[in-house]
């Protein structure tokens, strides 16, 4: 089971457009499950997402117009229970003890957020933590120099193997990271 | 005598004719039927009559031979077989032909002259045609009688007038002659004639040929015409050959299609006067000539088309030479890299001929449609296009003679519904696509007089395509000058129309503004404007500022609804460039100043989506802008940053009101306040006091609560003299002042909820050594959840509750058996049974 997992595109209040070398690896048909950490902001991109996939799953950002994506959700996805939030309402940014509050919550085994523009993916209290960073490289006032990524889950029974696709210079990186629930 | 000589086959019978062919149109079986009899017939007399021909050729008996064709050629005098079956007989009978012609080559060494005998035929056509086939071997035998002959037959054809026999039998003359014509520039004899008796043969033998075939439009009744019409279609493949074979002439040089061939086959063209065939004729020379030759004819050719009948589709002749010109250009023209060079001749200036001559045809063919000649103007474009790329004048001249004629009949504001609208959409479209670079399109200096000539709708829609062609070719727009020529032209996306000046210099009507379009439409549509601004971009900061001003300008126009989607790019952008500035401080001393002005820029801009109904948004581009002063730290940041702050905190009371927006706003202000490390003590005691305010002040408890302890970070990790508070006293105070708030809500189920949370925060603080936060408290709000927590109706939302809290008891007991030495302080003594 295929899972995109991307946010803070912020198309197009601070980028034009998702890099082309994404758009390539992006083709309709082959994502299961969209999961997305907000900060679209605009309706043409939630259209450019369900044309990837159907079932698509969004939260709130800061930034995004569309009111009614809810501040939290919770997906499951086979044996998986996974959280999504955005991470603004996380105070410090990012803090992964505060980012725990949240897992204890909304009781899941993948928490998701976005709001650092940094990809991240750890265990943290055998729970296990994704960012997916931002997708367009979206600039934001604590990094100038943000390097566009997102993240594809490939969710097989109890196993969760990441995959991050990052933009550097102009060449598209992949890492696997391999997750498995207890 | 021969059956369609009595009267009632005869066609000066006149009314039998007519209304058989009256009765054959009504019921088309039959008259199939009957057209197949008819032919059946004729062949079957004309094979009767070879038979016998060939009979009498064995026996030498060549006079009965004669007779024998002569009755064979007989049944071509028909009138009553439609093109398509008097075709299948002439070739019947044709090819029987060739065996006398066969016998003749080798008979005729007797001295019967058989091109005088033959003449006594009785009848025309069979006579016509056995001279054209003893003609032929006589030619053979002895090459010096061929001028003579030549010139001999092609004048006595013109003794059959009437059109399908005519033409079949000039036909006939230019099959058999297909091989002896003399193509020769000089011969050694100059009986044996040359290329000028072969191009005057062939010419003459066209001209006729059209005549006849011209004349065929007026016979018949008036009702037939469209029967007539698809006759001469079929026909038309006749007339055509005469120009194959001069095209064919291999010793016809340039000079001889020139002086001849070309003036001679217009010559008959225009005379004519008759639209098929000038329509057929003129595609015909385009397509049968070799490119060289047109090349050099240019004139003549554009200058006949000038001329032709009002029916002709001038446009379609003239579309049809340039794309074969161009065409002829891409084939043949020598590739030196990527760049094609051209092959056309340097002297021959292909567009400023067809540039003059398609004036000429507009000017002179007033009747001509508007789109046609828009269409026209488009060919011209192509042609420029096409063959020479590197001339963006040439298209600018397409485009300023296109406006000067719109000009000329005073149009302006043309309605999209117009189809002329649409070619001349094409026209511009054609241009952008050309270029797919936005930069050459504002290069011709034609194209915004000539956009102004449409209404607004079109205009707009032209401007969209030009973004969009921006967007997709990724043009990036590097200087303010270019970037003020681009906003311009797509002056229609950013603001409304402006309303017709009326007579008195007043608006007139009200404008088409954004009330009746489509929202979602209108969303999209300022969405794609806005990632177009992020193209407008220097290397350069200074450039990059000027870029940004001259933006500012343009998009500050076009009112509320456009606002809220176009300027955070600008805002963004010049954040950005503010960090820029910072980055090459060393190299620039005024980057200190800059950054101020751009920040006043973005200062301004926000108060403008502030003032178009836009708080919320506002509101978090004050904070991004505060966070981004914090981070670049020029000499007056700290004053920015807290105007920034303050302004955020105003919208936060003065336009914010919907409860859940608030919290969001508060909680966005508390987050960023605790990054910001600017702030001196003096500034930064009113901020962190004013959120915790605010927090105290949201209008539902639960809110307050969240509020409140939210606020605590702002004394834990929110910075004082740039290091973190960790005020233990006051973070606690905020912790105990959510506990308080949440007695005061009603709802059981609420408060447990609430208590897990507090918890968790209590936990979080306790865990990052604030030690005024004792095991005792903890226990005690567990205490309380232990308590309230059973006497809740099982709900979905209980159950939520009580997951919450096994997990956060899952994590104290996790912690308390942790032997992680780097916890700073002791969970013993929580009680979590």
């Amino acid at each position: 089971m295929l899972v995109l997992v991307l946010g803070d595109l912020h198309i197009p209040h601070r980028c034009a457009s998702l890099p082309a070398k994404f758009k390539k690896l992006l083709v309709p048909g082959r994502i299961h499950h969209i999961l997305c950490t907000g900060n679209l902001c605009t309706k043409e991109t939630y259209d450019y997402l369900k044309t990837l996939a159907n079932d698509v799953h969004i939260v709130r950002g800061e930034f995004d117009e569309n009111l009614s994506y809810p501040e939290q959700k919770v997906v499951t996805v086979g044996q998986f229970r996974i959280g999504l939030s955005h991470g603004h309402q996380v105070v410090p940014r990012g803090d992964p003890e505060a980012l725990a509050l949240i897992q204890r919550q909304l009781d899941v085994d993948i928490l998701i957020s976005g709001h650092t523009y940094k990809f991240e993916a750890y265990e943290h209290g055998n729970k296990f933590y994704i960012n997916p960073g931002s997708a367009t490289g979206a600039f934001n006032p604590l990094d100038v120099n943000v390097i566009p990524s997102f993240v594809l889950m490939d969710i097989q029974s109890t196993t969760v193997v990441t995959y991050v696709y990052q933009l550097i210079g102009d060449e598209v990186k992949v890492e696997r990271i391999e997750y498995k629930k207890i | 005598m021969y059956p369609w000589n009595s009267t009632s086959y005869s066609p000066s019978g006149g009314g039998g004719v007519s209304s058989r062919s009256g009765e054959r149109r009504m019921t088309m079986p039959s008259g199939l039927d009957d057209q197949e009899k008819l032919l059946a017939e004729a062949i079957g007399t004309a094979r009767k009559q070879a038979f016998q021909m060939n009979h009498f050729l064995d026996k030498d008996r060549i006079l009965d031979a004669l007779k024998c064709a002569s009755t064979m050629l007989s049944e071509l005098r028909t009138s009553m077989l439609s093109p398509k079956s008097y075709y299948e007989l002439y070739m019947a009978i044709t090819d029987e032909l060739c065996h006398l012609e066969l016998y003749l080559s080798e008979k005729s060494n007797k001295e019967t002259d058989f091109y005088e005998l033959v003449q006594y035929s009785h009848t025309i056509v069979p006579r016509l045609y056995l001279l054209i086939t003893v003609g032929i071997v006589y030619i053979k035998k002895d090459s010096t009688l061929k001028r003579s002959i030549l010139k001999d037959l092609v004048e006595m054809c013109r003794g059959v007038q009437h059109p399908l026999r005519g033409l079949f039998l000039r036909n006939y003359l230019l099959q058999c002659t297909r091989n002896i014509l003399p193509d020769v520039l000089m011969a050694e004899n100059e009986h044996e004639g040359n290329i000028l008796d072969a191009i005057e043969f062939v010419l003459t033998n066209f001209a006729e040929m059209n005549k006849l075939w011209v004349r065929m439009q007026h016979q018949g009744h008036s009702s037939e015409k469209s029967r007539r019409e698809k006759e001469r279609e079929e026909l038309k493949i006749l007339v055509g050959t005469n120009l194959v074979r001069l095209s064919q002439l291999e010793s016809a040089t340039l000079a001889h299609y020139q002086r001849s061939i070309l003036p001679g086959i217009l010559e008959q063209v225009v005379s004519c006067r008759d639209a098929i065939a000038q329509e057929y004729l003129m595609e015909c020379i385009i397509q049968v000539f070799p490119d060289e030759f047109h090349l050099q004819t240019l004139d003549p050719f554009l200058k006949s088309c000038a001329q032709l009948e009002t029916g002709v589709n001038v446009k379609n002749i003239i579309i049809s030479l340039i794309d074969r010109l161009a065409a002829y250009n891409q084939r043949s023209g020598k590739t030196s890299g990527t760049d094609i060079e051209s092959i056309i001749p340097p002297e021959v200036e292909l567009f400023e001929v067809f540039s003059i001559q398609v004036a000429n045809i507009v000017q002179k063919r007033i009747d001509m449609p508007l789109e046609d000649t828009i269409s026209l103007q488009i060919a011209l474009l192509s042609l420029a296009q096409k063959v020479y790329p590197d001339r963006i004048d040439y298209v600018d001249k397409v485009l300023g003679t296109t406006t000067q004629i719109l000009e000329s009949l005073e149009m302006n504001n043309i309605s999209h519904f117009l189809s002329v609208n649409q070619e001349l959409s094409r026209l511009l479209r054609i241009c952008i696509d050309f270029y797919n670079n936005a930069l050459t399109v504002i290069q011709l200096k034609n194209f915004t007089p000539l956009l102004d000539k449409f209404d607004y709708i079109s205009r707009k829609s032209l401007a969209l395509y030009l973004v969009m062609n921006i967007l997709e070719f990724e043009t990036l727009i590097p200087t303010a000058e270019q970037a003020e020529h681009v906003l311009t032209i797509i002056a229609p996306l950013i603001k409304d129309e402006e309303a017709p000046l009326g007579p008195d210099g007043k608006p007139v009507s009200p404008p088409a503004n954004g009330n009746n379009v489509d929202p979602e439409e209108f969303g999209e549509e300022q969405g794609i404007v806005a990632r177009f601004i992020h193209y407008m971009k220097a290397d350069e900061p200074d450039m990059q500022y000027k870029i940004l001003q001259t933006a500012r300008k343009h998009l500050g126009a076009g009112g509320s609804q456009r606002i809220k989607h176009v300027l955070p790019p600008l805002i963004f952008a010049a954040y950005q460039l503010a960090y820029k500035y910072r980055a090459i401080s060393e190299e620039d001393e005024n980057w200190d100043k800059k950054c101020q002005k751009i920040l006043q820029y973005c200062h301004s801009t926000i108060a403008a989506i502030a003032k178009a109904d836009m708080a919320d948004l506002a509101l978090r581009l004050y904070l991004q802008g505060a966070l981004v002063i914090d981070e670049i730290g020029y000499s007056n940041h700290e004053t920015v940053a807290y105007e920034f702050m303050t302004q955020a905190f105003s919208l936060y009371e003065d336009e914010i009101s919907d409860s859940k927006a608030q919290l969001a706003a508060i909680m966005l202000i508390m987050s960023t306040f605790e990054q910001m490390s600017c702030f001196s003590e003096e500034n930064a005691e009113p901020l962190r006091t004013n959120c915790a305010l605010a927090a105290s002040k949201l209008l539902k408890k639960p809110d307050q609560c969240r509020g409140v302890v939210a606020c605590a970070a702002l004394f834990w990790s929110g910075k004082k003299n740039a290091s973190e508070m960790r005020d233990e006293k006051r973070t606690l105070e905020c912790l105990k002042k959510g506990a308080r708030i949440i007695a005061h809500c009603l709802d059981v189920g609420v408060q447990v909820q609430l208590y897990v949370e507090l918890l968790n925060h209590y936990l979080f603080y306790f865990e990052r050594g604030n030690s005024l936060i004792t095991v005792a408290m903890l226990n005690q709000l567990i205490a309380k959840i232990n308590e309230d927590l059973p006497n809740l109706e099982p709900t979905e939302e209980t159950k939520q509750i009580e997951m919450h809290y096994k997990n956060t008891l899952a994590h104290i007991k996790s912690r308390m058996e942790s032997n992680d030495a780097g916890l700073e302080v002791s969970f013993a003594g929580i009680s979590i049974n």
